[in-house]
């Protein structure tokens, strides 16, 4: 055991310095040779999935001639300076897709991943012709890249999956995506349960508040709000917080009945809470006993229902095409 | 109505029936004759696709017997695989319409079975509108379920799927579901096995009818355990649980389809589950009456303990083993709401799958959506047992039909009853004659016990549904003077049945405009004269189908005109709507998404005879192929990765559009030719362009082309449906040239032939001038 850990180390100890070696080297050298590059990207995806390039690697690895290896590049800029809000994201995808590639059983030594920071090698961008970030480009063992190599990411997007469906399409090499398993909803979970818990225990003499209606009253009829005012739809689709229209002015409702945004819910939502309210109170207002607050009562009630009621038929009525009715106002 | 007890209140009682019955048989009436659009309109005709299916099934049972339909291989579908019908079907409705038309014919009424099948879902949706009012006279008082039943009878999200001629599951499924759910109530209350029996009776109905009887099994097991949570166990939860779950997995297992699913699918493990904590708990219950009390916490302590335990490895394990199924696709995208999308693009691509905005809520429940909350505040404000039912009814249906827009048909039901509940506080309030000031201590027993007076006012609601009549606003004019004002009051009744008028109106007005087309005959009305146009194009291209092909030809369409190809044309198709086989439906598309030559060695591996494609261009109908290529591409591309390329049917930017400008794999493809063949020459008006598309407002971008593997056989009135026949291989081999291009002409003819092998060629041969001589003459 102790003997294949020590081997162990002083291989790496070795592979190490090589590197150090030839990247000292790299500059007097013109060219390397295929084998030599093909173990030097090797060694380094030993130590990182993601191989990360300058301007100078970049010619050597991914230009240069003699190649039997495709790589697929990342160019982007991560430098917090450019303000590039999509490039951390993209490159946790990429990193993603590129340990998933390490560590799986087709991993060869035919296809790397490496990325190019602007700040490390502008003029790879300026080579390529390349004016935004992030691109993903995939190098052919043979021959320039064509179109189709450049990931279309404003139609498919830059999930993992996504480049691994790039990845596959352009080389042939399937790679299924592990994530690192995400914790986050665990952990919020178990914070929240312990949380209850906790709340539960410090009350444990006082519980009387499970009992009470009017919470989970209150609990059921806001999820039900939230689900008849389409918040679910949002949750899949995702649509934007409002339109800017023809005018210039600002459109907070969908003009068709496909579509929905997300202040238009908000506002479905409020309706249908004040039209429920309405009917509460008048409910209500038979069972007080003192008559004036009854009266108030009851026509507060019918004020909310009547006239939320017609407000939220003229809302539907806007994105109905066609449809007849209103009431009180149109 | 000052009534001294003895002699009115059995008067009243009368009085109530008579009101109860009227009000019943009104809304079913009502229900009918709601449904009833398409007939009148059209004609007695089956609608949709899956209709289709259940009334060829439904005919095929009344003319085999009902052992040769179970044993049915259906060898017209799916070819060349076929499909084994009895064991892939849920029978209730075929058995449901086959015994109608059984009893019918015994008693010497000649009715056709189509008949019977086209008026089956109005028929139902009476019943369920009785079974809502049984249910809601349990949960809370007879007067809401008057109400409840009024508003189901005409409700647009249960119309939607039961008008006349809509033939599907779901039109009886409903009135199962109700029904159960009243049985499982009434059981719950009295503890009665004989209830809990019938519940599982029903539920066995509710089974062999509709594959969303894993809502009943899912949400019974849920409230039983919220029960135990809130700390309300008793016998006759434990009596009839038992009871319903054991006749009802019995039950359950005799369906063919269903199988032994109920006890190794992860769908039906929460029932399971409750079943044996019920037990654990009972048993532990028994303990506490037989031991003393340290003895007994330590028990309590390690039994729940390792029951808990045992029961949770246990289902782990055997679902790791393989033995119990994890969730099925349908069923878990309906918790992980991107899931379908990413991976199960056929489920993603039905429409009815998608999420429900807030317009379609508006749209199918209109007044009773902003309503029903209401209805679940006084629930949970006077909670009991079954309220707790309704309650946990009413919040997993409104997320589920969050989900899927298709799930609002077993929202509606719950939300009907809610909003009777709601309708029924509102009206007790202001429509009674309060003659003595203490009002309130008696309204605070009026939420559990019925009144009379309420059945009274449901009455007027009714009525209100169909003309508007405000007579009883009449009657408490006069009387009241405590409380909250007569005047005041009726104003508020008048508010409320305006609204509920406008629910009535709204209903009709959007069964009449929405749903009741059939989709198989199609109507436009001309703008100049107003007069209404009606398209057969399908039933014109299938019973064209039916008579000029031969009996065994092989039809290739998408998988939309299956169960129509098979139902009205009587051919052979390859996919249908029954949509089990993926692969199989992504070798289509994948031939539909080829070039013709590609798509012509699938064809020929499949024996396709003829290929039917539906195209709305000329019409301007967008339901067409074209529009539902993406989807034919997306399923092809999930099985066939390296041939078909979603991206390649783009153009550069990202568009998918079909004139000049679009992708060259779009325009060459075999869906673009067999759509657009000889639309270029087509000129739909005097001043536009030929080749216009009047469904993408485009003009194509492919205009001229010859089809070379097939020939176009028959094209509707309407170009709706285009029919192709496929060649058979000695047909196009010798290319048949036009006589002006089988001379070549010798232009730049270069000859290979070696100078010494010509023939008669003279080296010094005069030249001769044409047209010298003449010259010359002149």
């Amino acid at each position: 055991m102790n003997v294949l850990r020590r081997t162990v180390l002083l291989g790496l100890l070795v592979l190490a310095g090589f590197l150090v070696f030839t990247a000292a080297q790299g500059k007097q050298k013109t060219g390397l040779s295929l084998s030599e590059k093909v173990r030097n990207l090797h060694d380094m995806n030993m130590k990182k999935a993601l191989l990360r390039f300058n301007g100078q690697k970049f010619r050597e690895y991914v230009k240069n001639a003699p190649r039997n290896y495709s790589v697929v590049v990342m160019l982007t800029a991560l430098a917090p300076s450019r303000q590039c809000q999509i490039c951390r994201h993209a490159h946790d995808e990429f990193t993603i897709v590129a340990n998933s590639y390490r560590y799986s059983p087709t991993y060869s030594n035919k296809l790397f991943f490496a990325m190019v920071d602007f700040d490390e090698g502008s003029d790879v961008f300026q080579t390529l012709r390349i004016n935004t970030a992030p691109v993903f480009m995939h190098f052919p063992a043979k021959g320039k890249p064509k179109g189709p190599d450049t990931m279309d990411i404003h139609r498919v997007g830059f999930a993992a999956e996504a480049i691994a469906k790039f990845v596959h399409e352009r080389t042939d090499v399937q790679i299924r995506i592990f994530r690192p398993p995400n914790y986050s909803g665990t952990v919020a979970m178990i914070t929240l349960v312990a949380l209850v818990g906790g709340f539960l225990y410090i009350r444990r003499n006082n519980l009387e508040f499970l009992y009470n209606k009017q919470i989970w009253g209150a609990v059921a009829l806001f999820f039900c709000f939230a689900m008849i005012s389409g918040q679910m739809w949002n949750h899949i689709r995702g649509p934007p917080l409002v339109h800017k229209s023809k005018n210039g002015g600002v459109a907070y409702i969908h003009g068709s009945s496909q579509g929905q945004l997300v202040v238009e819910t908000y506002i479905i939502m409020f309706l249908n809470a004040m039209i429920v309210l309405g009917m509460v109170l008048l409910t209500e207002s038979g069972t007080q006993s003192d008559q004036k607050r009854g009266r108030i009562m009851a026509i507060a009630g019918l004020l909310l229902v009547v006239v939320f009621f017609s407000f939220l038929l003229s809302v539907f009525r806007s994105k109905a095409q066609g449809y007849p009715y209103s009431f009180l106002f149109k | 109505m000052n009534h001294s007890p003895g002699l009115v209140s059995r008067r009243s009682v009368g009085y109530k029936s008579l009101i109860t019955f009227t009000v019943l048989l009104i809304a079913w009436l009502a229900g009918f004759s709601s449904r009833l659009f398409a007939v009148i309109r059209f004609e007695s005709i089956i609608h949709e696709f899956d209709p289709w299916f259940n009334y060829r099934a439904t005919g095929y049972m009344v003319q085999h017997g009902f052992y040769k339909f179970l044993n049915w291989f259906d060898e017209r579908a799916w070819y060349p695989l076929g499909r084994i019908v009895g064991g892939t079907v849920y029978p209730g409705l075929m058995i449901t319409s086959g015994c109608i038309h059984y009893i019918l014919h015994t008693l010497n009424i000649p009715i056709h079975i189509r008949d019977i099948c086209v008026f089956l879902a109005p028929i139902f949706s009476g019943l369920t509108s009785i079974s809502t009012y049984l249910l809601t006279s349990e949960l809370w008082s007879r007067g809401a379920g008057l109400f409840a039943a009024s508003f189901i009878a005409i409700v647009p999200g249960y119309i939607s799927r039961s008008v006349a001629g809509s033939y599907d599951n779901e039109g009886i499924a409903i009135f199962a579901l109700q029904f159960t759910y009243f049985l499982w109530v009434r059981s719950l209350k009295t503890g009665s096995v004989f209830w809990s029996a019938g519940a599982a009776l029903s539920y066995f109905y509710m089974v062999s009818a509709w594959g969303g009887y894993v809502f009943i099994t899912n949400l019974i097991p849920l409230h039983v355990f919220v029960l135990l949570l809130m700390g309300r166990y008793s016998e006759r939860i434990l009596t009839s649980y038992s009871t319903f779950y054991i006749l009802g997995l019995l039950l359950s297992m005799q369906i063919p389809f269903v199988g032994f699913q109920p006890i190794r699918t992860s769908e039906h493990m929460a029932a399971l589950g409750i079943f044996v904590l019920l037990l654990i708990i009972a048993v532990l219950r028994h303990l506490q009456s037989v031991l003393s009390r340290s003895e007994y916490r330590k028990i309590y302590l390690f039994g729940v303990i390792a029951a808990a335990v045992i029961v949770f490895t246990g289902v782990v394990i055997l679902t790791v083993l393989g033995v119990i199924a994890p969730w099925s696709g349908r069923f878990y995208s309906l918790w992980d709401t991107g899931y379908a999308k990413i991976h199960i693009p056929i489920i993603a691509s039905v429409s009815e799958h998608q999420p429900t905005t807030w317009f379609s809520f508006f749209f199918d429940l209109h007044i009773l959506a902003c309503s029903f909350p209401v209805g679940i505040w006084y629930c949970i404000k006077n909670v009991n047992d079954e309220r707790v039912f309704v309650i946990l009814y009413a919040i997993s249906a409104v997320y589920f039909a969050g989900v899927m827009v298709r799930l609002m048909l077993t929202l509606t039901p719950v939300v009907c009853i809610l909003a009777g509940i709601a309708f029924s506080n509102l009206f007790e309030v202001f429509l009674k004659e309060d003659n003595n000031s203490n009002t309130f201590a008696h309204k605070t027993i009026s939420y559990v016990e019925d009144h009379d007076d309420n059945s009274m006012e449901k009455k007027n609601l009714y009525d209100k549904a169909g003309k508007v009549k405000f007579r009883p606003k009449h009657d408490t004019l006069h009387e009241t003077r405590s409380g909250i004002g007569s005047n005041l009051k009726s104003v508020i009744i008048l508010a409320i049945l305006m609204i509920l008028m406008m629910f009535a109106v709204h209903c009709t007005w959007v069964t009449s405009n929405a749903y009741s087309s059939p989709s198989i005959v199609l109507a436009f009305h001309n703008n100049q004269d107003g007069s209404r146009n009606i398209l057969d194009d399908f039933r014109e291209a299938y019973y064209w189908l039916s008579q000029n092909t031969d009996d065994n030809a092989r039809i290739m369409s998408w998988w939309d005109y299956g169960y129509q190809i098979a139902g009205m044309a009587n051919r052979t198709t390859l996919v249908d709507n029954n949509t089990w086989n993926n692969s199989h439906i992504a070798l289509v598309g994948k031939a539909m998404s080829s070039t013709e030559e590609k798509s012509y060695e699938i064809m020929t591996s499949l024996d396709v005879d003829y290929v039917l494609v539906i195209f709305g261009g000329v019409i301007g109908y967008s339901g067409d192929d074209i529009n539902k290529f993406l989807w034919m591409v997306r399923i092809a591309e999930g099985e066939h990765p390296k041939d078909i390329k979603e991206s390649d049917y783009f153009t550069d930017r990202g568009e998918f559009r079909i004139d000049s400008e679009g992708a060259p794999a779009l325009l060459n493809c075999l869906m673009y030719k067999l759509s657009y063949y000889r639309f270029g020459e087509l000129k739909l008006d005097y001043r536009g362009p030929a080749g216009y598309d009047r469904t993408r407002n485009a003009i194509i971008g492919n205009k001229d082309f010859e089809l070379t593997y097939l020939e176009e056989a028959y094209t509707t009135e309407h170009w709706l449906v285009r029919i192709y026949r496929v060649k058979k291989p000695n047909e196009f081999n010798r290319p048949s040239l036009k006589l002006s291009e089988r001379i070549l002409t010798p232009t730049n003819y270069i000859t290979k032939k070696n100078p010494k092998r010509r023939k008669g060629y003279i080296r010094s041969r005069p030249t001769v001038i044409k047209g010298k001589r003449t010259k010359k003459l002149q």
